[in-house]
Parts: C-alpha cells; sequence; structure tokens
C-alpha cells in the first residue's frame, strides 16, 4: 500500500531524514519513535507531501511526486494537532469539511446526500453526533481531537498519519483514541502511521514501529522483535527499561495497598 | 434565529439603510417615492403628481441615488475583500487596511498629482489606475514580508508589518508633499475618501467589477473554510493552498484597489463588516462572503449618510467617521480575541 525507498528530507536544502525505507500493507500500523529533534516530524510531513523529499514514496505503487494533490489527500489524511482556533465552525460543518474532495464540482450547490450521510456515520463513529451543532470553540480538547478524528475519517482516505496526536490528551482520551484508531485499520482494512513519544501506547497502536536516531533509521520491525534494552537506552541517552520496570514496580506497591484497603479506590 | 430568518431581516436592513441614505438630507423623500422614481425612470412608470417638475425627482435620481449605490458597492466590496483577507491570513484584524493598502494607494496617487504623469491609453484612469496598482504593490509586499518574518503570521506580526509598511510608505508620502503643498487638498480626498459628485458612469463600471469579483470569491467558500484552520491542513485535505491563497488574495486586493481608486481610502469598514457577520451567522464562508457585502454596503451608506448631513451644509470626509468609529473598534476586536480561541 505504502513503500518508501532510500527517502531523505529536510528543510531549506539541509537533510534532516536520512535513507528512510520500509513498507505498509493493508490494515497495517506504523510507530515512529525517537528523541525530540529525531526527524519523527519531518518523515511525517514528507510522507504526506508538505516538505519535498529525494527518493521514492509510492503510494499503491505510483509516486506520490507523479500524483495531482488531490488524489495524493484521497489515500493519506493527517490528523492534525489541536491548534489555535480563529474563526469558529459547528462540529458539523468542520466534520463535512473532511468531504472536501468528494464535493468538488459542487461549489455553488448543497452536500450530496451522500456527503451528509458519510458526515453523520463519521460524527457518530466518534461519538460526538448528538451535540453536532455546537460550536468547536467551546469544545475540551479531548472533544476537538474529535472533531479532527471524524473530519479526518470524513476524507475516506487509506492512510491516517498522526503527529504526536496525542498531545493534550488525557489519559482516557489518549487510550481511546488508540483503541479506535486500531479497531478502523483492522476492521477497514487500513493503515496508521503515527509519531508517538509514548512507548506504551506505540505498542497498542502499532504493528511495526520504526525507531529514529539523528535521522537515521536506528531499527524497523514488530516492537517485541525491535524493542531492547541496548537500542532504547542508546537513542533516548538514559536507561529506558530501568525507568518502566520502576514504575512497574511502583504501580505494583499500589496494587498491594489498594489490596490491602489502605487506599480508598478511586473511581 | 433560523439562518434563512437572518439573512431576510439582513436584507431588509440594507434596503432600509439605502432608503436612508438616498431619502434623508437638506430634502427629505420617503420610500415610496424614491421606488416610484426609480419606477419610472427604468420602467416608465408614470410619476407622483407631488413629484413632477420637484427638484426632489432631479436630486434623487441624479445624486443622491447614484452617490448611495456607490457607498454601497464600496462598502460590500471592501468587507468581502477584508473577510477574505482575514480567512486566508486566518487573522480576524487582517484586511487591505491594516495591510497598508491606503498608504499605498495615496502615495501612487501623490506621485501622479506632483508630477501630472499621465499614462496615454488611461487618460483620466491614470489616477484612480496608479492608487490601485500602489495600493495592492503596497498590501502584497507586506504579505510577503510577513509570511518571510513568521511563517504562521501571527496576529501580532501582521499588525505590525501592516504599520511598519504604512509608516514607511507614509515618510515617503510626506516628503512627495513637502515638495509640492499646492496639491495638499487633493491628497486629502484620496487619504481620506469621499463619495460627493459621483454619478451613474461610476456606479456603472463598478457595478460588474465587484459583482464579479465577489462571484469568484463565492466560488472559493469552501476553500476559505479549509483554510482557516492553516494552510497545512488545508494542503492534507486537498487544498491547491498556493493557488488558492494567491487567486483569492489577488481578488480581494483587487476588490479594495477598484473600489478605493473611485472614491479614495476608506478603512475599517473591512474590518467591521466581517466582524459583524461572523458574530450573527458563523464563519461559514458560504454565507459570510454575500452578508459580508450587505453589511460592509450598509455600513458604508449610514456613515456616509453620517458624512453628509451631521454638519450640513457642508461635508465631512466618510473616511474620517469610518476612523472614528472603527479604531476604537479595532482596538476592541485586538484586546478581546482571546474569547476567540
Amino acid at each position: 500500500m505504502l513503500s518508501l525507498q532510500n527517502v531523505n528530507a529536510g528543510y531549506k536544502g539541509i537533510d534532516v531524514i536520512y535513507n528512510i525505507s520500509f513498507s505498509l500493507k493493508e490494515g497495517e500500523n506504523l510507530c515512529i519513535l525517537g528523541p525530540n529533534g529525531c526527524g519523527k516530524t519531518t518523515l511525517i510531513r514528507a510522507i504526506s507531501g508538505l516538505i519535498p523529499h529525494e527518493g521514492s514514496i509510492k503510494i499503491d505503487g505510483i509516486d506520490i511526486n507523479k500524483m495531482k494533490r488531490a488524489d495524493v489527500a484521497a489515500k493519506i489524511a493527517v490528523l492534525s494537532q489541536i491548534s489555535t482556533i480563529y474563526f469558529s465552525y459547528s462540529i458539523y460543518e468542520t466534520v463535512l469539511l473532511g468531504r472536501y474532495l468528494h464535493m468538488k464540482g459542487r461549489t455553488f450547490k448543497e452536500p450530496s446526500s451522500k456527503d451528509k450521510e458519510y458526515t453523520d456515520k463519521c460524527l457518530k463513529a466518534v461519538g460526538l453526533y448528538s451535540i453536532r451543532n455546537k460550536q468547536i470553540n467551546e469544545l475540551s480538547g479531548g472533544q476537538l481531537q474529535r472533531v479532527y478524528l471524524a473530519r479526518t475519517l470524513a476524507q475516506e482516505p487509506d492512510i491516517i498519519l498522526l503527529d504526536e496526536p496525542t498531545n493534550h490528551l488525557d489519559l482516557k482520551h489518549q487510550a481511546e483514541l488508540i483503541d479506535f484508531l486500531r479497531d478502523w485499520s483492522k476492521y477497514e482494512g487500513h493503515s496508521v502511521i503515527g509519531v508517538m513519544h509514548d512507548l506504551n501506547l506505540a505498542i497498542k497502536l502499532s504493528d511495526k514501529v520504526l525507531v529514529l536516531d539523528k535521522g537515521r533509521m536506528a531499527a524497523y520491525g514488530k516492537a517485541t522483535d525491535v524493542f531492547s534494552s541496548n537500542l532504547l537506552n542508546q537513542v533516548y541517552d538514559m536507561n529506558i527499561t530501568e525507568y518502566m520496570v520502576d514504575s512497574l514496580r511502583i504501580w505494583e506497591n499500589f496494587d498491594h495497598h489498594l489490596k490491602m484497603g489502605k487506599l480508598r479506590k478511586v473511581n | 434565529m433560523k439562518v434563512k430568518y437572518k439573512i431576510i431581516l439582513s436584507v431588509i436592513f440594507s434596503f432600509l439603510a439605502i432608503m436612508a441614505g438616498v431619502g434623508l438630507g437638506s430634502i427629505k423623500v420617503p420610500p415610496s417615492h424614491i421606488i416610484n422614481i426609480i419606477a419610472n425612470k427604468i420602467f416608465s412608470l408614470p410619476l407622483h403628481p407631488d413629484l413632477q417638475s420637484s427638484t426632489a425627482l432631479a436630486i434623487i435620481w441624479k445624486l443622491r441615488l447614484p452617490r448611495t449605490l456607490l457607498a454601497f458597492l464600496v462598502g460590500g466590496a471592501v468587507a468581502v475583500s477584508g473577510s477574505v483577507m482575514q480567512s486566508v491570513l486566518k487573522n480576524p484584524l487582517a484586511s487591505s487596511y491594516t495591510l497598508g493598502v491606503s498608504s499605498g494607494a495615496s502615495l501612487g496617487a501623490a506621485l501622479v498629482i506632483v508630477t501630472g504623469f499621465n499614462i496615454p491609453f488611461l487618460g483620466v484612469f491614470t489616477l484612480p489606475v496608479t492608487g490601485l496598482v500602489f495600493g495592492m504593490a503596497t498590501v502584497f509586499s507586506a504579505v510577503k514580508f510577513a509570511a518571510m518574518m513568521d511563517k504562521s503570521l501571527e496576529t501580532n506580526t501582521i499588525i505590525l508589518v501592516g504599520m511598519v509598511f504604512s509608516l514607511f510608505v507614509n515618510a515617503i508620502l510626506t516628503l512627495v508633499t513637502a515638495m509640492a503643498r499646492d496639491h495638499l487638498a487633493q491628497l486629502t480626498f484620496w487619504q481620506m475618501g469621499s463619495f460627493s459628485l459621483k454619478d451613474w458612469s461610476n456606479v456603472i463600471i463598478l457595478f460588474p467589477i465587484v459583482l464579479i469579483g465577489v462571484i469568484l470569491i463565492q466560488s472559493f467558500s469552501k476553500e476559505m473554510d479549509i483554510m482557516t484552520f492553516g494552510e497545512d491542513q488545508a494542503f492534507t485535505m486537498g487544498v491547491d493552498v498556493h493557488k488558492v491563497k494567491w487567486s483569492l488574495l489577488s481578488l480581494s486586493a483587487g476588490l479594495t484597489g477598484s473600489a478605493i481608486s473611485f472614491v479614495g481610502v476608506i478603512g475599517f469598514i473591512d474590518l467591521i463588516a466581517p466582524h459583524v457577520v461572523r458574530k450573527i451567522f458563523g464563519s461559514s464562508h458560504k454565507i459570510v462572503i454575500p452578508m459580508s457585502m450587505f453589511f460592509g454596503g450598509s455600513f458604508m451608506v449610514i456613515c456616509d449618510l453620517i458624512a453628509r448631513t451631521i454638519v450640513s451644509p457642508s461635508e465631512l470626509p466618510v473616511g474620517a467617521i469610518t476612523a472614528l468609529i472603527g479604531a476604537p473598534f479595532f482596538a476592541y476586536v485586538y484586546f478581546s480575541r482571546r474569547r476567540w480561541l
């Protein structure tokens, strides 16, 4: 479905990522991991076409440089991070904008019944249908992220790209978003490529992980095969495994206290 | 209230504003007589006996009606232009006026007035066309410069760049006028704008320009909606951002430029009208664009009415009235903008 071959990309003529190669099949999810500044966002921007690249990025065997912008957008959608809203729209209007490519040629006409139905379907999928007439500047961060998710789904893409999608989200909403995306890819046969900082969420979402270190591929494959103390400690320049095990011990301790009734369970 | 009713009320508001603009002044004419005069001139329907051989007929048909319609067209054009600038630059305070169109157009006009320069095939249109070109060039330079300094085009960057460009161009203007004081009065006309002594020929030229401009802009309404979320998002949703952005900025600067080339620079309507429209109708450009036309037009007609009646029989420049109302409004939007976030 998507394949990258020796991709280099960067800004103002200076490469930030080098020789990136991987391929994804339908229904497969990929998480891109690595410390700040390693080139994760640059890779996502190159795949979405926002910045130029060298090497080849192909969707269904066709180089994206040879495709029209609209054709790329019909295959790849990007779930945006929450940003400032300058002009407010209703939730419904915002999600309907995701149908832009499907509504071309209807400049002065109302959206077709198919577009309306699909918008409703996406709103129901993210649980916002009942408040669809609310203005988006009245929403919490979690709700707004779901609006953007519904808009991304309304694009009917084959691949969704995410750049740190769980920013600004609390733990519950992070977990919900990841679960939703995993189900979407599995049941619809689509793919998700996400930049993540949280290794636990990355393991939950991904079939494969790509670890970047200073713009180069440090590892690529199934998380269970790829993650090793050496690799993570080297890439993040800290003892990741010790940190994770320490965290688990703390939780184990909490659990012990919870069982002993020493702490009140918080619902 | 349903959008449909709000639109009907807005159209009625515009109609009443035009009737007030035409009917009020040294001679007061009721709407029924105004409609009678229009029907008589266009469809040759019989005139009311009171109107036959009255001065009202000439005043309404030859002076006030073209003047009011021109004010409506100019107000509508700059308001539509303002709403486009705001969505393309995703900034509620962006407009041709805040980006220095006024200073640019004034400088262009000053150069023509002072040097007596005349482009042969343009003849009397040399002044408005030069004003238009200089005004548009200033806006484009300001947007390009702002984008170079700050890719995300933050509100403060736009305001500051507009200010820097206006101050710089104004400095050149001061130099030019210092060397040619005889032309000060003519220049003041340009900087403050006026609808006095405008006749039907101006309306007939401007009407198709505004109509075509607004229809073309309206055809980009979905793209504008998407671009208010940022260029990157618009790009990944399939919008040809570069083409759409520069088409819209050109159309918008062209609309403002054409409008001010007839009547001089009149600021702030392009900021106020879209703001009010968005408060009433929401942000969808399918409605914001036509309603900006109606509200901008109506506001301009009312400002012109104030300009020509408040110290009657003398007349104030309409740009002074719009600035008196607009500048505090600008401050209000700037300082309360966090409510938009």
